[in-house]
């Protein structure tokens, strides 16, 4: 037991990874697209599924930001977790990410964007 | 009073006459990883297949001509590109599960495995979403 210290699974890894945290890592990956597949759900719901009394052009805009938003997960997801992997095998401290920033902002300023649109 | 004598250590034990169970030595301290990241792939596939409904759907008022309407060749187009990508990547999760022994070992390192699915798995899924973006941006760009 334990004689291998190579598994196949690990490709291009430096060394044997806990699997708890290539599985997290994975996992993470996963709530990233969630996220993602949520924005893009508020986007469809703006665009074409509720009958709200905004004008053409603030509807077209609001979804148009947060579909892109879900494009910017959706692209930056997988490349995180790639750079994750890399770092957990070569033994590394993990970077911050600046995506939660990036989601953070994208979302209050659209929340911000409808509400004064309706209160004013 | 002697309830306080037995701590609740094993609350699957059914009787104090049968021997005690096999300690569970593959999940020691695992959290169940493999499951929790099965469940996660699930729900994803699921909310995947979820949001192409709620495009295939069109406005929640019928009749309503207030809200843009994308055609009903592209919605049903699309609906069915992402049930498909919910096929591949539910069978390709199946048989990874199967083939690791439910989470708890690859046969050809004898731990638990090291992704659950494969990163092509990966590739797949962000495609299909950046595909349904693409057609949300192009249908609203397009129709304006």
């Amino acid at each position: 037991m334990g004689s291998e210290t190579r598994p196949e699974d690990s490709r291009g890894a430096k060394r044997l990874v806990d699997y708890r945290f290539t599985l997290a890592n994975e996992r993470t990956f996963l709530a990233w697209i969630r996220t993602a597949l949520a924005i893009l759900a508020g986007a469809v719901a703006v665009l074409h599924l509720l009958p709200l009394d905004w004008a053409q052009v603030p509807r077209t805009a609001v979804g148009l930001v947060l579909a892109g938003l879900a494009g910017v997960i959706t692209v930056y997801a997988p490349l995180r977790w790639y750079r994750v992997q890399k770092l957990m095998s070569r033994g590394e401290a993990l970077k911050m990410s600046v995506l939660p920033v990036i989601t953070t902002f994208a979302v209050g300023l659209v929340c911000a964007l409808v509400l004064l649109g309706n209160l004013l | 009073m002697t309830s306080s004598a037995e701590p609740p250590n094993e609350p699957f034990a059914e009787s104090p006459d049968e021997p005690p169970a096999e300690p569970p030595t593959e999940h020691n301290g695992s959290g169940l990883q493999p499951e929790r990241t099965l469940l996660a792939w699930q729900r994803t596939i699921a909310l995947l297949v979820v949001v192409g409904l709620l495009f295939l759907r069109g406005s929640l008022v019928p009749g309503g001509d207030n809200v843009p309407e994308a055609p009903l060749v592209v919605r049903v187009a699309t609906m069915a590109v992402l049930l498909v990508i919910g096929l591949v990547l539910g069978l390709h999760l199946w048989f990874r599960w199967r083939a690791c022994e439910h989470g708890t070992r690859v046969p050809e390192t004898g731990r638990p495995p090291l992704y659950l699915a494969r990163p092509w798995a990966m590739a797949v899924l962000c495609a299909g979403v950046l595909a349904l973006v693409g057609v949300l941006v192009l249908t609203v760009l397009l129709g304006l």
